[in-house]
Formats: C-alpha cells, structure tokens, sequence
C-alpha cells in the first residue's frame, strides 16, 4: 500500500508537471533560505570566535574619561600594578589619536597609538619585518607600522619598508618594524593593520590631545578576568580623581556577542521561515487546483470503498513527495548560497551540522501542514457530486 | 436479499421541498439481473445512490443480506461499499495513471489485501473478462468496450453481493454494447451476484429476466420474464 501510495504520488506529480516544478521551486528556495541563512549565521558565529581565539579571552580593555573628554591614567602606577594586583599578568597603556602622515609623496590618513614596548606582548602584536620599539629607544624617532598603512603609502617605485622614512607634521620618523596582518580586535579600539605605532614621549609630540586614556591588560590563567578588572580599577580610582574609570573584558564581551549572535541567528532564521511559509502557500494552491481536477477520480475512489482517510493521504503524500525532493534541492541550494556569501565575505566557510536536517525537516513540515487543507478538502467531498463532474 | 422498505427521499431547496422517492419499496433476490428504466427525473440516480450506499435516504430501510446498511454510521459506509458494492459507470472512470490490473486491483488495496495476492485476483478477473492480455496497458491504450471489461473486473474483483451499472452500455457503439451485456449475463450466471442494470435503452432492458420501471417516485412497472 505505501509503495503503491508513492508511486501513485510520483505519477500525478509527473503528470501535471510544470506544476509540480512550481511548488517544488518554492518548496526549495524557502528551505534553501532557511539553510542559508542558519548557515551564515554559523559562518558570522565562528568569525568571531576566531576574532576571540586570536586575542584571548582574558584580555582587558580599561579606559580613562573625564567631566571634559578622555581621561589621563597615571604612567608609572599603572605599570606599577603588575605584581600589587594579584591575577594582573601584564599591563599597557597608550595614547589614541590620528591624523596625516607622508611618505615619498604618498598621503593618508592613519591612526596613532603610543604605547610602551609592552604593548607587542598584551595585544599580542607580532612583527613581520624589522622589530617593535623597545625601551631603549623611547626618545629615538621610531616607529612601528600596520600592513595596511605600509601599503597604502607605497608606490610601485618605491615600497614601505623598515628603514623607510614618514613625515608626520614636523617630524620625521623612520620605520623600525612593520606589523603582521591580524584580524581586527573587538577589544582593540584601533586596527592594528593601519596604524602607526610610537613610543609615548613620540606620541605627546605629534597628538594634538595627548591623553594617555587607554590601557590594554591581560590576566594570569588562572584568575577570573573580570575580577582582575575590578581591582584594577579599584587600585586606580583613588589616583583618578574626577575621573571615571570603564574596564571591559572579552569574557563580557563575548557573553554580550553571544547573545547578539543568537538574536542575529534567529532573526536569519525567521527570514528563511517566512520564504518557506510562501513556499508553503505554493504547495497548498497547487494542491488545491490538483483536488479540483481529480473531483471524478476522488468521487470513484470513494464509491469503490476508499475511507476519508485513503484520500487525505492520497493528497498528503504528494505533498510530502513535493517538499522531500524540494528539501533535498533546498539543502543544495541553501549550502551554495551560504557558500558563496563566505566567498563574498572573505570569512572561513563552516557548515552548520544543525542547519541542514533542520531546514530539511522543517521544509517537509511546511509540505505537509499546507498539504493538509487541500488533503482535508479532498476527503470531505461528498462522492455522488464528485462522480457528478465533468 | 436486497430489501428496500417505505424507501422516501426528499431534498430542500429554498422554500418547497421535493420529493423524488416516496415509500418505494423493493426486494430483489441473490442471483437477479435486473434492469431499472424511467424518464430524466423519474428518481433512478437517486435509487441508484441510496443502493449503492452513496446517499441515504430520508426514511425508510435498507437491507443486504439481512444486514442493516443504514444503521452504520457515515464513517463506515465506505467499508460497506467497498464489500458489498460493485460499481460500473457510464464513463467507465478508470484512473488514467493506473494501469489495468491496478485499476482492477483498487478495492482489494483499499481492503488492505497484500499486493501480491490484489495482482493475482486482479488478474484472473481480468482474465474473466476477457483481457488476458492487457494487464499491463493503461486506460488510455484501451478500447471503450475493453475499458468498460476493466470497469467490470473492478467491480467483481471484491465478490460484492450487488453489481450496480449505471447506463455501462450507454457510451459503447451498439456490437461493443452487445458483448457487454452478454458478460453481464454471463458473470450474473457464473458469480450468482445481483446485478442492477439502470439504462435507457430498451434492447437492453429487455435482455434483464427483471425488468423496473420508476414513475412518480414509485416502482411503476416491475415485469419478470417467465
């Protein structure tokens, strides 16, 4: 009976077939839409994540503001903190600012930032040419460059290199070290592609307000970030003032992100749903002209003793057929789609294992709930009018 | 065996009520071949619906077999039909995308008989009729006499107790319409079913050993050939 109920199925859906090919489309672009967008809704989760896994979660972002603007954190004690705040591995502050700077010509406006030489080993910045500023050369005019920045300022007769020289204002400093590409930090309030790096009496030459507002810090293995970043700015605030004193972790961050991402998902989600619930109402008209062409032949069914029930499942068997193959066609579709947005986006292409017998079973539960109402049409036709039609 | 007792029907449309059937009443006995004539409007389809277990009627009794049909509720009526009803149709209504011996096959399927055992029943009441040889053709690569052979071997295929034919010669040239009835007779004789013949024509009519004829929502005539 079942095989019969399939072949059945299959033959009415072949013999009417651009309709068929119809609903089937809108079967497929709806659970296509669904797997889709779950899909680079993994794709955008797992970006991040990296972002994280790049920058680790027990960094800290600290930040100065005052009545007026950003705030000033006392240099010596901020350093000094390593070792008093128990948990606190490591601590950077630095100066943001930005402005123009040149080179052979060449003029762009870039971000700076003027840091210790603890900076590298805190926000995890590594040299691809040259080396970073250390703490001998703090009055030297030096400089560490972003990728981004290097190339921007780059001709192709002459290209930026450590020992190149860049005129900032009134001075001119020269390149010691150019940085690697990374993938911007959400807990980097500058990109560390295009970026010039000096040290922090360099920097109170060339900022125009030179507020040391910012602080980047990790904390050991074993403490709670969040924790450390409390005593942290327990231990400062006294020194502070009038200032106010904002620390952000990643922890937190991510935390905040996650629950953005899963908002961002379901929002994705509800986009494909609705695809899907029109794929749906394609399915339910096509099978509600199929109920009103096969009046006689539900009429004959019934008088030679086929149940209310043999005609719903005539009717919701096709349904179901119609929505297996356009999920089947959807999860292709959907996975491209997906696919070619990470092309787009230049992000790492994940396959969310959920997204596809999730979007495959939620497409034939669409079949068959909008499968039911013509199914429940068909049943319910009274068998002498039936026979009746022409 | 088929008992129809005070049998009225009566439908409401608008305001006045019409009356088609009124206290008909009417025995036929296992093993008949009857035909059943009467004018447009005489009440045949509507006699015909209420045997077949199509419609009920508005009061009145209905037994086969000694069996109350009415008594079972709307639910099971199809059981019913597909046991103890055969239906041949003017337009033979097979299902186009079904082949012969499927077509054939559909009430034991819808009994729940196993495949196998549906084919070969189908097939040896195709072989019956005559269409030995045309088990695996569609509908649409079949004659109308050969169709309507199809029709016939779907509704005996069950061992109903009634064959209801409603006009079955009626689309069928006059020599193709001939060799139907003569199978009529023929699977009358052989199966010992109660065949209901309604029809127009009188030739035909007057093939039946029992031949009704409806007026006034009444049995008006009802001749047996000695």
């Amino acid at each position: 009976m079942i095989k019969q109920a399939l072949l059945e199925a299959i033959g009415n859906l072949l013999a009417a077939r651009q309709r068929s090919a119809l609903a089937l489309i809108g079967i497929m672009v709806g659970a296509g839409a669904v797997i889709a967008m779950l899909t680079v809704g993994a794709i955008a989760r797992e970006q991040t994540a990296r972002q994280f896994r790049a920058m680790g979660t027990d960094i800290l972002l600290l930040r100065a503001d005052s009545d007026t603007g950003l705030g000033q954190l006392p240099l010596a004690e901020t350093e000094a903190l390593v070792g008093q705040v128990p948990g606190l591995a490591s601590i950077a502050p630095f100066m943001l600012s930005g402005g123009p700077v040149s080179a052979e010509g060449q003029a762009r406006s870039t971000t700076f930032l003027a840091a210790t030489e603890t900076l590298a080993a805190v926000a995890r910045v590594r040299v691809a040419e040259g080396r970073f500023l250390s703490r001998h050369d703090r009055f030297e005019p030096f400089a560490v460059i972003g990728p981004q920045l290097a190339e921007n300022l780059s001709t192709p007769y002459s290209r930026i290199r450590t020992g190149s020289s860049i005129r900032v204002g009134r001075y001119v400093f020269t390149v010691i070290g150019v940085l690697e590409p990374s993938l911007p930090s959400p807990m980097m309030p500058a990109d560390l592609n295009d970026v010039l790096i000096v040290s922090i009496p360099n920097g109170r030459r060339i900022m125009s307000q030179a507020s040391l507002a910012w602080a980047v810090a990790r904390s050991t293995p074993e403490a709670d970030p969040e924790a450390v970043g409390r005593a942290v700015a327990a231990s400062l605030q006294p020194l502070m003032r009038e200032q106010r004193l904002s620390v952000q972790s990643a922890r937190a961050l991510l935390a905040g992100l996650a629950s953005q991402m899963r908002l961002f998902t379901l929002l994705l989600g509800a986009v494909g749903a609705i695809a899907l619930v029109l794929g749906g109402v394609g399915v339910m008209n096509i099978m509600l002209v199929s109920v009103q062409e096969r009046r006689r032949e539900i009429g004959v069914r019934l008088a030679i003793g086929a149940t209310r029930w043999n005609i719903q499942s005539l009717f919701l068997t096709e349904a179901a057929v119609l929505s297996f193959i356009g999920g089947a066609f959807g999860i292709l579709l959907g996975v491209a789609g997906a696919w070619g947005f990470a092309q787009f986006s230049g992000w790492p292409f994940v396959l969310s294992m959920s997204a596809i017998p999730l979007g495959a079973g939620v497409s034939i539960a669409t079949g068959l709930f909008f499968g039911f109402y013509p199914a429940v049409i068909a049943s319910r036709l009274d068998p002498i009018v039936a026979l009746r039609t022409e | 065996m088929l008992e129809l007792t005070e049998i009225t029907k009566s439908f409401r449309t608008g305001p006045a009520e019409t009356v088609v059937l009124r206290d008909l009443s009417l025995r036929l006995e296992a093993g008949e071949l009857c035909s059943i004539m009467g004018g447009s409007g005489s009440g045949k389809s509507t006699l015909m619906n209420i045997i077949g277990l199509l419609d009920r009627p508005s009061s009145g009794s209905y037994r086969i077999a000694g069996e109350d049909v009415l008594a079972a509720p709307p639910d099971k009526q199809s059981a019913l039909r597909n046991r103890l009803i055969g239906f041949v149709f003017q337009s033979f209504f097979l299902l186009p995308r079904l082949n012969a011996w499927r077509n054939a096959a559909l009430p034991l399927m819808y009994r729940g008989t196993p495949e196998a055992e549906a084919r070969r029943r189908a097939c040896a009441m195709l072989e019956r009729v005559g269409l030995a040889d045309r088990m695996e053709h569609m509908p649409a690569q079949l004659s109308g006499g050969q169709k309507q052979r199809v029709a016939i071997a779907r509704a005996l295929v069950g061992q109903p107790k009634v064959l209801l034919a409603d006009e079955p010669t009626g689309a069928l040239d006059p020599k193709v319409a001939q060799e139907i009835m003569d199978l009529f007779l023929e699977v009358n004789r052989e199966f010992g079913v109660l065949a209901l013949i309604i029809t127009h024509d009188p030739d035909i009519a007057a093939q039946c050993p029992r031949q009704l004829r409806l007026g006034g929502g009444r049995i008006a005539e009802d001749i047996r050939r000695a």
